[in-house]
């Protein structure tokens, strides 16, 4: 292993090992401070930066296009194999980088914002885990280990969702994401099987997969669903407010930054393979087109600020979709790259966004008058008020997943708990009514 | 001369035993006659699978696996529960289960089944308001009897390893036997007694019955190797059956507010993955269903015990159905619950991720459209986990309950071995899989071996 190689190792194992060594000491009775925690999150991450710009160096200095670390087979058994794959190549850094510079700020931001709340510790091992989860989807060179690592983004930011526990609203929400992550995560599973049946591997450390047509649209409408799952786009766009009950922090570095983008991520992983498939790239860019206009729509009429940029994050998401459908990787990249910084900024700065207001108005000496026409101005009164309606209600995709999907999976399950309960004397227990989790959200953010 | 196997696997199997009538007779001390029992039942095994060879050591290595859980049983165990007849039965059900585990003969494996149900038939023990647990149990062991006795009536010999793939007593025993696992193992239409056990019968020591797989037993021990020309027919039929059971009562509980039953239900579900993975006739699916035994046994044994232990801190009417915010109280017990539920359904880190994709690759890889329905199961059976996490540790605090300890030292390293043993299991899945690769490679061979000859197999007897 040259140095080069041992520092990709150490970029995506740091903050894995931080949280390992904290996760089973605090669960042996240990409880570290505030002061410690931070200083191990500023070290870390900040170790990670230098490292990351050694390979940087490296890669430019010699020319080569990659750093690839092949640990052999993770397992294997008979012809199948897990290949532990990781690469850093022109795609794999820019968002490792975003990733370590990202949470180093956001765990630096959140060493004051989260002072002596009472979940301080748990917030900066969830932190630790995330950057570890998408360190590994991001350096993987397998879909295999992108697998691995994009359950534990899912996980951790369910589990900050849920951040603030008292209250049952984020609980239930965070249940309804990990509910959406799940079905979705079932698109990424089946289709790296298809890739195992059909190729024989699912490593793309020396190439992509050589699919024919009809196996190469099955594996990328696959790997849609999961993407779109994950960056929230239509029809599963209902969890994104919901996930917005999280702290400040953990919101800006999920949802605009890391995660939102992570589906953007595996389609510009599997670009060339979704360029074969004229149906899937369609698909890809109708999907885009359909989700930023729901964002822009929607996003104008949420009444609080984080849920407001989190339907901003969403629109630029959904144009980011279309960039890819149409084979500009490298705008995608780019845009991917400047969406995340601003909207980070973005989400850090909402908490004291009114200050900031008054500040402004204070500078000028009145509050600053309204300036140019709105959009929705072209439209008609009655198109306008029905516009209104439909984005009150987040474009009924909420509604539409409940009648459809939810509710009739509760009946049936109801109707299985009556068969169970058949022939027994005492009283049948009542299944829950309707889950609070599968309620449509009203109220975004906190 | 009586070899050192044999005197392993009688002390692994006696003691136990032993301890249990010591218990019932001496009522003191009877957590530390439990720990050196299943101590000395975890050593013996250990030497046994230490000295088992390459690819036949599936059933010593289970048989280390039910002692540590028996161990950490009689550890973790409530003082509230620690009575002469919970560590005597969950003793008893520990040398019962290794003699079934370790057994090369039809008769000493009937007794062992019919031994390891005994504490289930009384009522003392099971104080399920159902009739459904002893009725499968008495079924299943009936229809096993039956089984063997058919056997022994075509002329055959009983011990095992004589009658291999010669399908002695034809269909008829081949049927009884499905029948066997199908209410021993809980799958559909008999699955109901597996939830109404776990909420009737005492929290641990059922969870220790139900984890000893017998089902899953029958069909490696018996079915795959005695039945390879029948079992490549009829044996889908198993299979479509397991994978039925899996999504129904996946199903079954998005809406389970008991957590004990949704608990069983999820561990049921997981557990049909077993006999799934087991028929799927590849590799991977054989060796992800050996391997996902291992995780399915740990992780629902942490489960069961967290629950008994927050059971006794406050009140045994824990509920689903609404926010009881006990992180509050034990944060640690919270933290063991997510690992080992999550663990339970394929969380990354852990080996059941491991187990999960090999048994998912297998079962699609030999039923493309049934197989589906496996990462199905598995999502919703996520669902249901994290929501019971959610209900029972989230949300908040109740003001009825009084101020409770966290996990305390006792429980916590017990919990802790527990999840090193998935965490690291996780880490360098190879030193498990490898092993439960080769024996894959055994129940693989067995299903695909040519059908012996009409004069010796006996099949149309």
């Amino acid at each position: 292993m040259n140095f080069s190689q041992a520092m990709l190792v150490f970029v995506v194992l740091a903050p894995g090992m931080v949280f390992a060594v904290l996760a089973l000491l605090w669960l042996l009775g240990w409880v570290p401070a505030e002061r410690v925690l931070c200083r191990i999150t500023r070290q870390t991450f900040s170790a990670c930066v230098l490292a990351l710009a050694v390979i940087l160096w490296k890669l430019a200095s010699t020319g080569d296009r990659a750093v690839v670390v092949m640990f052999g087979n993770w397992f294997a058994v008979g012809d199948y194999h897990f290949p532990l794959v990781l690469i850093a190549d022109q795609l794999s850094l820019p968002f490792m980088g975003l990733t370590v510079v990202l949470s180093g700020l956001v765990g630096q931001f959140s060493a004051t914002y989260l002072h002596r709340e009472r979940g301080f510790p748990r917030f900066f091992l969830l932190l630790h885990l995330f950057a570890f989860g998408s360190l590994i989807a991001f350096a993987a060179g397998s879909f295999d280990l992108l697998v691995a690592g994009w359950e534990m983004v899912g996980i951790t930011s369910v589990l900050l969702i849920a951040f603030f526990q008292q209250r049952p609203s984020p609980v239930e929400n965070g249940l309804r994401v990990f509910a959406v992550y799940r079905a979705c995560d079932i698109g990424l599973l089946v289709g790296v099987f298809a890739m195992h049946h059909w190729w024989g591997t699912a490593s793309f450390a020396t190439g992509l997969p050589q699919l024919t047509g009809t196996q190469d649209v099955i594996v990328c409408l696959l790997l849609l669903l999961a993407a779109a799952g994950k960056a929230a786009q239509v029809p599963f766009s209902g969890w994104l407010p919901r996930a917005m009950e999280g702290p400040t922090p953990s919101s800006a570095i999920f949802y605009g930054a890391i995660s939102i983008h992570a589906g953007a991520y595996l389609l510009l992983r599997v670009q060339p393979m979704l360029a074969e498939s004229r149906l899937a790239s369609i698909l890809v860019i109708v999907i885009g087109v359909i989700t930023a206009i729901h964002g822009t729509i929607v996003g104008r009429a949420s009444a609080d600020a984080k849920t407001s940029l989190a339907y901003a994050s969403l629109t630029q998401v959904g144009v980011v979709f279309v960039e890819i459908g149409i084979g500009w990787t490298w705008i995608a990249v780019a845009h991917i790259l400047g969406h995340a910084t601003v909207r980070t900024l973005q989400f850090l700065r909402a908490p004291s966004m009114l200050h900031d207001y008054h500040q402004m108005h204070s500078a000028m000496g009145g509050e600053l008058s309204p300036t140019g026409s709105r959009l929705e101005d072209l439209f008609p009164k009655r198109a306008q008020l029905w516009l209104y309606r439909w984005a009150l209600d987040r474009g009924h995709l909420d509604t539409i997943l409940d009648r459809w999907v939810i509710n009739p999976l509760m009946q049936l399950s109801k109707l299985f708990a009556r068969l169970d309960g058949m022939g027994l004397d005492g009283p049948v227990r009542r299944p829950e009514e309707v889950a609070i989790s599968m309620r449509p959200a009203r109220q975004g953010g906190s | 001369m009586v070899s050192s196997a044999l005197i392993l696997t009688v002390v692994a199997i006696s003691v136990p035993w032993l301890a249990a009538i010591l218990v019932a007779v001496n009522h003191r001390q009877m957590r530390v006659i439990g720990f050196v029992a299943s101590s000395v039942s975890v050593l013996a095994s250990a030497l046994l699978l230490r000295g088992a060879p390459v690819g036949e050591s599936l059933y010593q290595a289970l048989m280390v696996l039910f002692s540590c859980l028996a161990l950490g049983a009689t550890l973790v165990i409530p003082r509230r529960d620690c009575n002469p007849g919970a560590i005597g039965g969950i003793l008893f059900v520990l040398g019962s289960t290794l003699l079934a585990y370790s057994t090369q003969n039809l008769l000493v494996l009937l007794v062992a089944w019919i031994l390891s149900t005994i504490p289930f038939c009384s009522v003392h023990w099971l104080r399920a308001q159902s009739w459904r647990p002893q009725t499968a149990l008495l079924l299943s062991s009936i229809a096993l009897a039956l089984a063997i006795a058919v056997i022994a009536a075509n002329g055959h010999a009983i011990s095992i390893g004589s009658l291999k793939g010669r399908s002695p007593g034809g269909m008829a025993a081949f049927g009884l036997l499905v029948v066997a696992v199908i209410f021993r193992k809980g799958i559909c239409p008999a699955h109901a007694w597996v939830a109404d056990a776990a909420e009737g019968g005492p929290a641990i020591p059922t969870a220790l019955l139900l984890n000893g797989h017998f089902g899953a037993l029958l069909v490696a021990k018996l079915i795959v190797p005695l039945f390879p020309n029948t079992a490549r027919n009829l044996f889908p039929v198993l299979s479509y059956l397991a994978i039925a059971t899996a999504v129904y009562v996946a199903i079954r509980a998005l809406t389970e507010n008991s957590p004990r039953r949704l608990l069983a239900f999820v561990a049921l579900s997981q557990s049909a993955c077993i006999l799934a993975g087991l028929e799927s006739r590849t590799s991977e699916g054989i060796t992800g269903a050996l391997v996902h035994w291992f995780v399915v046994t740990v992780s629902t044994m942490g489960l069961f015990g967290i629950l008994r232990l927050l059971e006794v801190r406050f009140g045994e009417n824990l509920t689903a159905s609404r926010h009881l915010g006990l992180a509050e109280h034990a944060p640690r017990l919270a933290v063991f619950f997510v690992v080992f539920g999550l663990a339970l359904v394929g969380l990354p880190g852990t080996l059941s991720f491991c187990s999960q994709d090999l048994l998912i690759h297998g079962t699609l890889a030999s039923h493309p459209l049934t197989g589906l329905l496996l990462p199905i199961a598995t999502a919703m059976n996520a669902v249901s986990v994290f929501r019971l996490f959610t209900r029972l540790f989230l949300g908040k605090r109740r003001t009825g309950f009084t101020l409770m300890a966290d996990a305390l030292p006792r429980e916590r390293w017990i919990l802790t071995a527990g999840v090193l043993f998935v965490v690291l299991g996780g880490l360098f899945p190879n030193v498990i899989v490898a092993q439960r690769s080769a024996e894959a490679e055994t129940v693989e061979q067995a299903i695909r071996a040519p059908a012996p000859s009409h004069s010796e197999s006996g099949v149309d007897q």
